[in-house]
Protein backbone atom coordinates (compact mmCIF):
# COMPACT_ATOMS: atom_id res chain seq x y z
CA UNK A 1 0.00 0.00 0.00
CA UNK A 2 1.51 3.29 -1.13
CA UNK A 3 0.41 6.63 0.21
CA UNK A 4 0.66 9.35 -2.41
CA UNK A 5 -0.19 12.99 -1.79
CA UNK A 6 -0.61 15.52 -4.61
CA UNK A 7 -0.35 19.21 -3.78
CA UNK A 8 -1.27 22.20 -5.92
CA UNK A 9 -2.62 25.64 -5.03
CA UNK A 10 -6.23 24.68 -4.44
CA UNK A 11 -6.22 20.91 -4.84
CA UNK A 12 -8.56 21.26 -7.83
CA UNK A 13 -6.55 20.39 -10.91
CA UNK A 14 -4.60 17.69 -9.09
CA UNK A 15 -7.86 16.07 -8.03
CA UNK A 16 -8.56 15.21 -11.68
CA UNK A 17 -5.11 13.64 -11.90
CA UNK A 18 -5.98 11.60 -8.81
CA UNK A 19 -8.95 9.95 -10.51
CA UNK A 20 -6.76 9.13 -13.52
CA UNK A 21 -4.03 7.70 -11.31
CA UNK A 22 -6.50 5.64 -9.31
CA UNK A 23 -7.90 4.20 -12.51
CA UNK A 24 -4.45 3.28 -13.70
CA UNK A 25 -3.62 1.70 -10.33
CA UNK A 26 -6.78 -0.37 -10.51
CA UNK A 27 -5.93 -1.55 -14.03
CA UNK A 28 -2.47 -2.57 -12.90
CA UNK A 29 -3.71 -4.09 -9.66
CA UNK A 30 -1.62 -1.82 -7.45
CA UNK A 31 -2.88 -0.88 -4.01
CA UNK A 32 -2.56 2.87 -3.46
CA UNK A 33 -4.13 5.66 -1.52
CA UNK A 34 -3.95 8.93 -3.45
CA UNK A 35 -5.15 12.27 -2.22
CA UNK A 36 -5.07 15.80 -3.65
CA UNK A 37 -5.00 18.85 -1.42
CA UNK A 38 -4.35 22.57 -1.60
CA UNK A 39 -1.06 23.89 -0.34
CA UNK A 40 -2.68 25.58 2.67
CA UNK A 41 -4.12 22.23 3.77
CA UNK A 42 -0.76 20.51 3.87
CA UNK A 43 -0.12 21.04 7.57
CA UNK A 44 -3.21 18.95 8.38
CA UNK A 45 -2.34 16.11 5.98
CA UNK A 46 1.38 15.56 6.34
CA UNK A 47 1.49 12.27 8.25
CA UNK A 48 2.41 8.85 6.82
CA UNK A 49 3.01 9.93 3.24
CA UNK A 50 5.38 7.88 1.06
CA UNK A 51 5.69 10.43 -1.70
CA UNK A 52 4.46 14.00 -2.06
CA UNK A 53 4.13 15.33 -5.61
CA UNK A 54 3.84 19.04 -6.31
CA UNK A 55 1.95 20.46 -9.28
CA UNK A 56 4.53 22.25 -11.47
CA UNK A 57 2.76 25.57 -10.99
CA UNK A 58 3.69 25.55 -7.30
CA UNK A 59 7.22 24.21 -7.72
CA UNK A 60 8.43 27.39 -6.01
CA UNK A 61 7.37 25.92 -2.66
CA UNK A 62 9.61 22.88 -3.21
CA UNK A 63 12.46 23.95 -0.88
CA UNK A 64 10.04 24.75 1.97
CA UNK A 65 8.12 21.48 1.57
CA UNK A 66 11.32 19.43 1.25
CA UNK A 67 12.69 20.84 4.47
CA UNK A 68 9.45 19.98 6.23
CA UNK A 69 8.67 16.56 4.78
CA UNK A 70 11.98 14.85 4.19
CA UNK A 71 12.62 14.59 7.92
CA UNK A 72 9.45 12.51 8.11
CA UNK A 73 10.79 10.13 5.47
CA UNK A 74 8.58 11.46 2.69
CA UNK A 75 9.98 11.77 -0.84
CA UNK A 76 9.18 15.15 -2.39
CA UNK A 77 9.12 15.70 -6.14
CA UNK A 78 7.56 17.93 -8.81
CA UNK A 79 5.26 16.36 -11.40
CA UNK A 80 6.60 16.42 -14.95
CA UNK A 81 4.90 19.35 -16.73
CA UNK A 82 3.93 17.39 -19.85
CA UNK A 83 2.45 14.50 -17.86
CA UNK A 84 0.63 17.05 -15.75
CA UNK A 85 -0.71 19.05 -18.67
CA UNK A 86 -1.95 15.94 -20.46
CA UNK A 87 -3.23 14.48 -17.16
CA UNK A 88 -1.33 11.26 -17.80
CA UNK A 89 -2.27 9.36 -14.65
CA UNK A 90 -0.41 6.20 -15.59
CA UNK A 91 2.96 7.87 -16.12
CA UNK A 92 2.73 9.93 -12.95
CA UNK A 93 1.70 6.87 -10.94
CA UNK A 94 4.45 4.64 -12.29
CA UNK A 95 7.06 7.32 -11.78
CA UNK A 96 5.90 7.82 -8.19
CA UNK A 97 6.01 4.11 -7.40
CA UNK A 98 9.45 3.64 -8.94
CA UNK A 99 10.70 6.54 -6.81
CA UNK A 100 9.34 4.91 -3.65
CA UNK A 101 10.89 1.58 -4.58
CA UNK A 102 14.30 3.08 -5.39
CA UNK A 103 14.44 5.04 -2.19
CA UNK B 1 11.51 36.43 -28.19
CA UNK B 2 13.32 33.25 -27.24
CA UNK B 3 16.19 35.29 -25.84
CA UNK B 4 13.78 37.41 -23.86
CA UNK B 5 12.17 34.31 -22.38
CA UNK B 6 15.45 32.73 -21.38
CA UNK B 7 16.55 36.06 -19.86
CA UNK B 8 13.33 36.22 -17.83
CA UNK B 9 13.74 32.62 -16.75
CA UNK B 10 17.15 33.40 -15.32
CA UNK B 11 16.33 36.76 -13.69
CA UNK B 12 12.61 36.89 -13.00
CA UNK B 13 11.67 33.34 -12.04
CA UNK B 14 14.00 32.98 -9.01
CA UNK B 15 12.73 36.28 -7.61
CA UNK B 16 9.13 35.28 -8.24
CA UNK B 17 9.73 31.93 -6.62
CA UNK B 18 11.17 33.64 -3.59
CA UNK B 19 8.13 35.90 -3.27
CA UNK B 20 5.83 32.90 -3.64
CA UNK B 21 7.54 31.08 -0.82
CA UNK B 22 8.00 34.06 1.50
CA UNK B 23 6.83 33.03 4.94
CA UNK B 24 4.82 36.15 5.86
CA UNK B 25 3.09 36.38 2.49
CA UNK B 26 2.22 32.69 2.71
CA UNK B 27 0.79 33.27 6.19
CA UNK B 28 -1.34 36.16 4.90
CA UNK B 29 -2.60 34.04 2.02
CA UNK B 30 -3.44 31.07 4.24
CA UNK B 31 -5.10 33.46 6.69
CA UNK B 32 -7.41 34.70 3.94
CA UNK B 33 -8.12 31.14 2.82
CA UNK B 34 -9.20 30.29 6.36
CA UNK B 35 -11.87 33.01 6.51
CA UNK B 36 -13.31 32.31 3.04
CA UNK B 37 -16.23 30.26 4.41
CA UNK B 38 -17.41 33.22 6.48
CA UNK B 39 -16.89 35.68 3.61
CA UNK B 40 -19.07 33.50 1.39
CA UNK B 41 -21.66 33.19 4.16
CA UNK B 42 -21.86 36.96 4.59
CA UNK B 43 -22.18 37.42 0.84
CA UNK B 44 -24.89 34.78 0.59
CA UNK B 45 -26.88 36.57 3.26
CA UNK B 46 -26.53 39.81 1.34
CA UNK B 47 -27.72 38.23 -1.91
CA UNK B 48 -30.73 36.62 -0.20
CA UNK B 49 -31.63 39.93 1.38
CA UNK B 50 -31.54 41.76 -1.96
CA UNK B 51 -33.20 39.07 -4.07
CA UNK B 52 -35.47 36.35 -2.69
CA UNK B 53 -36.34 38.06 0.59
CA UNK B 54 -37.04 41.30 -1.27
CA UNK B 55 -39.09 39.78 -4.08
CA UNK B 56 -41.32 37.67 -1.86
CA UNK B 57 -42.85 39.99 0.76
CA UNK B 58 -43.80 37.07 3.01
CA UNK B 59 -40.10 36.31 3.50
CA UNK B 60 -39.24 39.94 4.33
CA UNK B 61 -39.40 39.14 8.03
CA UNK B 62 -36.32 36.94 7.65
CA UNK B 63 -34.05 39.80 6.56
CA UNK B 64 -32.65 40.33 10.11
CA UNK B 65 -31.09 36.85 9.82
CA UNK B 66 -29.08 38.02 6.82
CA UNK B 67 -28.09 41.20 8.64
CA UNK B 68 -26.79 39.27 11.62
CA UNK B 69 -24.81 36.85 9.44
CA UNK B 70 -23.25 39.83 7.69
CA UNK B 71 -22.47 41.38 11.10
CA UNK B 72 -20.70 38.20 12.13
CA UNK B 73 -18.69 37.75 8.94
CA UNK B 74 -17.94 40.56 6.48
CA UNK B 75 -18.39 43.26 9.13
CA UNK B 76 -15.61 41.81 11.31
CA UNK B 77 -13.26 40.70 8.55
CA UNK B 78 -10.13 42.31 9.97
CA UNK B 79 -10.70 40.79 13.39
CA UNK B 80 -10.94 37.34 11.79
CA UNK B 81 -7.87 37.87 9.64
CA UNK B 82 -5.76 39.06 12.57
CA UNK B 83 -6.33 35.71 14.23
CA UNK B 84 -5.96 33.48 11.17
CA UNK B 85 -2.82 35.19 9.83
CA UNK B 86 -1.15 35.07 13.22
CA UNK B 87 -2.17 31.43 13.58
CA UNK B 88 -0.74 30.50 10.17
CA UNK B 89 2.50 32.37 10.77
CA UNK B 90 3.08 30.82 14.20
CA UNK B 91 2.25 27.41 12.77
CA UNK B 92 4.89 27.84 10.07
CA UNK B 93 7.44 28.46 12.85
CA UNK B 94 6.04 25.44 14.71
CA UNK B 95 5.22 27.55 17.74
CA UNK B 96 1.93 27.30 19.69
CA UNK B 97 -0.37 28.77 17.04
CA UNK B 98 -3.47 29.15 19.20
CA UNK B 99 -1.55 31.15 21.81
CA UNK B 100 -0.06 33.37 19.11
CA UNK B 101 -3.47 34.01 17.54
CA UNK B 102 -4.98 35.03 20.85
CA UNK B 103 -2.06 37.33 21.59
CA UNK B 104 -2.43 38.94 18.16
CA UNK B 105 -6.15 39.62 18.62
CA UNK B 106 -5.44 41.11 22.05
CA UNK B 107 -2.62 43.21 20.63
CA UNK B 108 -4.88 44.50 17.87
CA UNK B 109 -7.45 45.67 20.40
CA UNK B 110 -4.63 47.26 22.39
CA UNK B 111 -4.04 49.61 19.46
CA UNK B 112 -7.67 50.78 19.35
CA UNK B 113 -9.13 53.78 21.16
CA UNK B 114 -11.55 52.96 23.99
CA UNK B 115 -14.17 55.50 23.11
CA UNK B 116 -15.77 56.62 19.93
CA UNK B 117 -17.01 60.16 19.27
CA UNK B 118 -20.29 61.02 20.88
CA UNK B 119 -20.96 57.41 21.86
CA UNK B 120 -18.62 57.90 24.82
CA UNK B 121 -16.41 55.40 26.58
CA UNK B 122 -16.60 51.66 25.99
CA UNK B 123 -17.52 51.64 22.30
CA UNK B 124 -15.45 50.12 19.53
CA UNK B 125 -16.58 51.40 16.15
CA UNK B 126 -17.10 48.62 13.60
CA UNK B 127 -14.81 50.34 11.10
CA UNK B 128 -11.95 49.10 13.27
CA UNK B 129 -13.08 45.53 12.72
CA UNK B 130 -14.23 45.50 9.10
CA UNK B 131 -11.94 45.56 6.08
CA UNK B 132 -11.01 49.24 6.44
CA UNK B 133 -8.76 48.14 9.28
CA UNK B 134 -7.16 45.39 7.22
CA UNK B 135 -3.69 46.89 6.75
CA UNK B 136 -3.38 47.74 10.43
CA UNK B 137 -4.67 44.30 11.32
CA UNK B 138 -2.18 42.51 9.10
CA UNK B 139 0.69 44.61 10.40
CA UNK B 140 -0.21 44.05 14.04
CA UNK B 141 -0.79 40.33 13.47
CA UNK B 142 2.61 39.88 11.83
CA UNK B 143 4.57 41.98 14.35
CA UNK B 144 2.83 40.57 17.43
CA UNK B 145 3.40 37.04 16.18
CA UNK B 146 7.06 37.75 15.37
CA UNK B 147 7.64 39.09 18.88
CA UNK B 148 5.85 36.11 20.38
CA UNK B 149 7.65 33.53 18.24
CA UNK B 150 11.11 35.07 18.69
CA UNK B 151 10.78 35.12 22.49
CA UNK B 152 9.35 31.61 22.68
CA UNK B 153 12.22 30.34 20.53
CA UNK B 154 14.76 32.17 22.69
CA UNK B 155 13.27 30.32 25.63
CA UNK B 156 12.47 33.48 27.57
CA UNK B 157 10.29 31.79 30.13
CA UNK B 158 9.75 32.06 33.84
CA UNK B 159 12.21 29.82 35.70
CA UNK B 160 10.43 27.94 38.43
CA UNK B 161 12.23 27.08 41.67
CA UNK B 162 13.13 23.43 42.23
CA UNK B 163 10.25 21.33 43.54
CA UNK B 164 7.69 22.92 41.23
CA UNK B 165 6.47 20.30 38.76
CA UNK B 166 7.96 20.88 35.30
CA UNK B 167 4.49 20.93 33.72
CA UNK B 168 3.71 24.09 35.67
CA UNK B 169 6.77 25.77 34.19
CA UNK B 170 5.70 24.80 30.68
CA UNK B 171 2.25 26.26 31.29
CA UNK B 172 3.94 29.59 31.81
CA UNK B 173 6.01 29.29 28.60
CA UNK B 174 3.78 31.68 26.68
CA UNK B 175 3.50 34.23 29.48
CA UNK B 176 6.51 36.47 28.90
CA UNK B 177 6.36 36.35 25.07
CA UNK B 178 2.62 37.09 25.10
CA UNK B 179 2.96 39.90 27.64
CA UNK B 180 5.80 41.49 25.73
CA UNK B 181 3.79 41.47 22.50
CA UNK B 182 0.65 43.07 23.89
CA UNK B 183 2.59 45.58 26.03
CA UNK B 184 4.48 46.65 22.91
CA UNK B 185 1.22 47.69 21.29
CA UNK B 186 -0.03 49.32 24.48
CA UNK B 187 3.14 51.43 24.53
CA UNK B 188 2.76 52.18 20.82
CA UNK B 189 -0.76 53.48 21.46
CA UNK B 190 0.55 55.86 24.13
CA UNK B 191 3.34 57.12 21.84
CA UNK B 192 0.94 57.78 18.94
CA UNK B 193 -1.44 59.44 21.37
CA UNK B 194 1.25 61.74 22.79
CA UNK B 195 2.31 62.68 19.27
CA UNK B 196 -1.24 63.87 18.62
CA UNK B 197 -2.51 60.89 16.61
CA UNK B 198 -5.73 59.07 17.38
CA UNK B 199 -4.64 55.44 16.92
CA UNK B 200 -2.43 53.19 14.83
CA UNK B 201 -5.48 52.44 12.69
CA UNK B 202 -6.02 56.10 11.82
CA UNK B 203 -2.34 56.66 11.06
CA UNK B 204 -2.04 53.63 8.78
CA UNK B 205 -5.41 54.11 7.18
CA UNK B 206 -4.65 57.70 6.25
CA UNK B 207 -1.03 57.27 5.18
CA UNK B 208 -0.95 53.78 3.64
CA UNK B 209 -4.25 52.02 3.12
CA UNK B 210 -6.33 54.88 1.71
CA UNK B 211 -3.74 56.07 -0.86
CA UNK B 212 -2.96 52.49 -1.91
CA UNK B 213 -6.61 51.65 -2.29
CA UNK B 214 -7.20 54.84 -4.26
CA UNK B 215 -4.33 53.84 -6.52
CA UNK B 216 -5.60 50.28 -6.84
CA UNK B 217 -8.98 51.56 -8.04
CA UNK B 218 -7.32 53.15 -11.07
CA UNK B 219 -7.88 51.24 -14.28
CA UNK B 220 -4.13 51.25 -15.00
CA UNK B 221 -3.18 49.46 -11.80
CA UNK B 222 -5.98 46.94 -12.23
CA UNK B 223 -4.77 46.15 -15.76
CA UNK B 224 -1.23 45.86 -14.47
CA UNK B 225 -2.30 43.48 -11.69
CA UNK B 226 -4.21 41.27 -14.11
CA UNK B 227 -1.32 41.17 -16.58
CA UNK B 228 1.24 40.53 -13.87
CA UNK B 229 -0.59 37.35 -12.87
CA UNK B 230 -0.19 36.10 -16.41
CA UNK B 231 3.46 37.13 -16.57
CA UNK B 232 4.09 34.75 -13.65
CA UNK B 233 2.08 32.06 -15.40
CA UNK B 234 4.08 32.49 -18.60
CA UNK B 235 7.01 31.07 -16.69
CA UNK B 236 5.05 28.23 -15.14
CA UNK B 237 4.42 29.85 -11.77
CA UNK B 238 0.92 30.08 -10.34
CA UNK B 239 0.57 33.86 -10.62
CA UNK B 240 -2.85 34.10 -9.03
CA UNK B 241 -1.57 32.12 -6.07
CA UNK B 242 1.61 34.15 -5.64
CA UNK B 243 -0.15 37.50 -5.91
CA UNK B 244 -3.11 36.39 -3.79
CA UNK B 245 -2.01 38.14 -0.56
CA UNK B 246 -1.60 41.41 -2.42
CA UNK B 247 -4.82 41.06 -4.39
CA UNK B 248 -6.73 40.24 -1.21
CA UNK B 249 -5.19 43.09 0.76
CA UNK B 250 -6.09 45.63 -1.94
CA UNK B 251 -9.30 44.34 -3.44
CA UNK B 252 -11.06 42.49 -0.63
CA UNK B 253 -11.60 45.76 1.31
CA UNK B 254 -13.05 47.24 -1.90
CA UNK B 255 -15.48 44.32 -2.10
CA UNK B 256 -16.37 44.65 1.57
CA UNK B 257 -16.94 48.41 1.18
CA UNK B 258 -19.33 47.72 -1.72
CA UNK B 259 -21.11 45.06 0.32
CA UNK B 260 -21.42 47.38 3.31
CA UNK B 261 -22.82 50.18 1.13
CA UNK B 262 -25.41 47.88 -0.46
CA UNK B 263 -26.23 46.46 2.98
CA UNK B 264 -27.12 50.00 4.04
CA UNK B 265 -29.03 50.75 0.84
CA UNK B 266 -26.38 53.04 -0.64
CA UNK B 267 -24.56 52.97 -4.00
CA UNK B 268 -21.43 50.79 -4.16
CA UNK B 269 -18.33 53.02 -4.22
CA UNK B 270 -15.79 50.77 -5.97
CA UNK B 271 -15.51 49.54 -9.55
CA UNK B 272 -12.73 47.02 -9.05
CA UNK B 273 -13.09 44.37 -6.36
CA UNK B 274 -11.63 40.97 -5.60
CA UNK B 275 -14.37 39.19 -7.58
CA UNK B 276 -14.25 41.65 -10.49
CA UNK B 277 -11.24 39.71 -11.79
CA UNK B 278 -12.83 36.28 -11.39
CA UNK B 279 -16.06 37.49 -13.01
CA UNK B 280 -14.76 39.30 -16.09
CA UNK B 281 -11.05 38.55 -16.57
CA UNK B 282 -10.08 35.01 -15.52
CA UNK B 283 -12.61 33.44 -17.86
CA UNK B 284 -11.86 29.74 -17.56
CA UNK B 285 -8.78 30.52 -15.47
CA UNK B 286 -6.01 33.16 -15.54
CA UNK B 287 -5.54 34.51 -19.06
CA UNK B 288 -9.11 33.68 -20.14
CA UNK B 289 -7.92 30.27 -21.27
CA UNK B 290 -11.47 29.14 -22.04
CA UNK B 291 -11.24 31.58 -24.94
CA UNK B 292 -7.94 30.00 -25.91
CA UNK B 293 -9.58 26.56 -25.93
CA UNK B 294 -12.40 27.83 -28.16
CA UNK B 295 -9.87 29.55 -30.44
CA UNK B 296 -8.10 26.20 -30.84
CA UNK B 297 -11.34 24.47 -31.80
CA UNK B 298 -11.93 27.19 -34.42
CA UNK B 299 -8.43 27.83 -35.69
CA UNK B 300 -6.14 24.84 -35.13
CA UNK B 301 -6.83 22.58 -38.09
CA UNK B 302 -3.52 20.74 -38.30
CA UNK B 303 -2.27 20.79 -34.76
CA UNK B 304 -3.83 17.59 -33.49
CA UNK B 305 -2.02 17.83 -30.15
CA UNK B 306 -3.56 21.28 -29.58
CA UNK B 307 -7.02 19.89 -30.21
CA UNK B 308 -6.40 16.94 -27.90
CA UNK B 309 -5.32 19.21 -25.04
CA UNK B 310 -8.25 21.52 -25.73
CA UNK B 311 -10.68 18.60 -25.57
CA UNK B 312 -9.21 17.41 -22.29
CA UNK B 313 -9.21 20.92 -20.84
CA UNK B 314 -12.64 22.15 -21.90
CA UNK B 315 -14.61 20.56 -19.02
CA UNK B 316 -11.99 21.85 -16.54
CA UNK B 317 -12.10 25.30 -18.13
CA UNK B 318 -15.83 25.54 -17.50
CA UNK B 319 -14.95 25.64 -13.81
CA UNK B 320 -12.04 28.05 -14.12
CA UNK B 321 -9.35 25.37 -13.85
CA UNK B 322 -6.66 25.64 -16.51
CA UNK B 323 -3.49 23.84 -15.44
CA UNK B 324 -3.93 21.29 -18.21
CA UNK B 325 -3.91 24.04 -20.87
CA UNK B 326 -1.03 25.82 -19.19
CA UNK B 327 1.24 22.78 -19.16
CA UNK B 328 -0.41 20.67 -21.85
CA UNK B 329 -0.25 23.00 -24.84
CA UNK B 330 1.85 24.43 -23.25
CA UNK B 331 1.13 28.11 -22.64
CA UNK B 332 4.06 28.13 -20.23
CA UNK B 333 7.31 29.21 -21.93
CA UNK B 334 5.55 29.37 -25.29
CA UNK B 335 6.92 32.31 -27.32
CA UNK B 336 4.01 32.10 -29.76
CA UNK B 337 1.32 32.52 -27.11
CA UNK B 338 3.27 34.88 -24.84
CA UNK B 339 1.89 38.07 -26.41
CA UNK B 340 -1.85 37.26 -26.50
CA UNK B 341 -1.61 35.64 -23.09
CA UNK B 342 -0.26 38.85 -21.54
CA UNK B 343 -2.42 41.27 -23.55
CA UNK B 344 -5.76 39.53 -23.02
CA UNK B 345 -6.23 40.20 -19.28
CA UNK B 346 -5.28 43.86 -19.81
CA UNK B 347 -7.85 44.35 -22.56
CA UNK B 348 -10.56 42.49 -20.67
CA UNK B 349 -9.92 44.56 -17.53
CA UNK B 350 -10.25 47.75 -19.56
CA UNK B 351 -13.56 46.67 -21.11
CA UNK B 352 -15.03 45.50 -17.81
CA UNK B 353 -13.84 48.68 -16.09
CA UNK B 354 -15.47 50.94 -18.67
CA UNK B 355 -18.71 48.95 -18.59
CA UNK B 356 -18.90 49.05 -14.78
CA UNK B 357 -17.78 52.66 -14.32
CA UNK B 358 -20.27 53.91 -16.90
CA UNK B 359 -23.09 52.06 -15.13
CA UNK B 360 -23.80 49.68 -18.02
CA UNK B 361 -23.39 46.78 -15.63
CA UNK B 362 -23.98 46.84 -11.85
CA UNK B 363 -20.94 46.84 -9.54
CA UNK B 364 -19.63 43.61 -8.00
CA UNK B 365 -20.22 43.25 -4.27
CA UNK B 366 -20.73 39.53 -3.61
CA UNK B 367 -17.91 37.11 -2.89
CA UNK B 368 -18.20 34.10 -5.18
CA UNK B 369 -16.31 30.80 -5.22
CA UNK B 370 -13.57 31.13 -7.83
CA UNK B 371 -14.77 28.02 -9.66
CA UNK B 372 -18.02 29.76 -10.75
CA UNK B 373 -18.40 29.31 -14.54
CA UNK B 374 -18.18 32.21 -16.99
CA UNK B 375 -21.28 34.39 -16.81
CA UNK B 376 -22.72 32.69 -13.75
CA UNK B 377 -19.89 34.15 -11.68
CA UNK B 378 -20.59 37.66 -12.96
CA UNK B 379 -24.34 37.18 -12.43
CA UNK B 380 -23.85 36.19 -8.78
CA UNK B 381 -21.06 38.67 -8.07
CA UNK B 382 -23.33 41.56 -9.00
CA UNK B 383 -25.98 40.33 -6.59
CA UNK B 384 -28.20 38.28 -8.94
CA UNK B 385 -30.38 41.40 -9.23
CA UNK B 386 -32.31 42.92 -12.10
CA UNK B 387 -29.19 44.24 -13.87
CA UNK B 388 -27.08 41.15 -13.31
CA UNK B 389 -27.92 39.57 -16.66
CA UNK B 390 -26.03 42.49 -18.22
CA UNK B 391 -23.01 41.54 -16.09
CA UNK B 392 -23.28 37.96 -17.35
CA UNK B 393 -23.48 39.32 -20.89
CA UNK B 394 -20.35 41.41 -20.30
CA UNK B 395 -18.49 38.26 -19.23
CA UNK B 396 -19.54 36.58 -22.48
CA UNK B 397 -18.60 39.64 -24.56
CA UNK B 398 -15.19 39.55 -22.89
CA UNK B 399 -14.89 35.87 -23.73
CA UNK B 400 -15.57 36.61 -27.41
CA UNK B 401 -13.04 39.46 -27.39
CA UNK B 402 -10.45 37.10 -25.92
CA UNK B 403 -11.19 34.50 -28.60
CA UNK B 404 -10.46 37.11 -31.25
CA UNK B 405 -7.17 38.03 -29.56
CA UNK B 406 -6.02 34.40 -29.41
CA UNK B 407 -7.30 33.30 -32.83
CA UNK B 408 -4.64 34.90 -35.10
CA UNK B 409 -1.84 33.47 -32.94
CA UNK B 410 -3.38 30.00 -33.00
CA UNK B 411 -3.68 30.21 -36.79
CA UNK B 412 -0.05 31.28 -36.96
CA UNK B 413 1.01 28.31 -34.85
CA UNK B 414 -1.12 26.10 -37.06
CA UNK B 415 0.52 27.39 -40.23
CA UNK B 416 3.98 26.84 -38.74
CA UNK B 417 3.26 23.18 -38.28
CA UNK B 418 1.93 22.74 -41.81
CA UNK B 419 5.08 24.39 -43.22
CA UNK B 420 7.19 22.03 -41.15
CA UNK B 421 5.40 18.94 -42.43
CA UNK B 422 5.67 20.24 -46.01
CA UNK B 423 9.42 20.69 -45.76
CA UNK B 424 9.91 17.35 -44.08
CA UNK B 425 7.85 15.53 -46.72
CA UNK B 426 9.92 17.02 -49.56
Amino acid sequence: MYNILLVCSGGMSTSLLVTKMEKSAKDQGIEVSIKAIGEADLKNNSENIDILLLGPQVKYILPRIKEKMESKGTIVDVINTVDYGTMNGEKVLNHAISMIQNK
Amino acid sequence: MNRFISFMERKFVPVAAKIGGQRHLVAIRDGFVAIMALILAGSTGLVLKNTLFKWIPALGGLIPICDQVWWGSLAIMTLLVVFTVSYSLAKSYEVDALAAGIVAVGSYFATLPQSYGDAGWGFVHWQYLNATGLFTGLLVALIATEIFVKLVKKDVTIKMPEGVPPAVGRAFAAVIPGMTAIFTFGILFLIINKLGGNSLYDVIYQTVQKPLQGLSQGVGSAMLAAMLINLFWSFGLHGANILDPIMNALYLPALEANAAAIQQGLAAPNVITRVFFDSYIHLGGSGATLALIIAIFIGAKKRKEYREVAKLSAPLGLFQINESVMFGLPVVLNPMLFIPFIITPGVLTLIAYLATASGLVPPTYVAIPWISPVGIGAFLATGAGSGSWRAALLAIVNLVVAIFIYLPFIKLADRQVSKKTETSSK
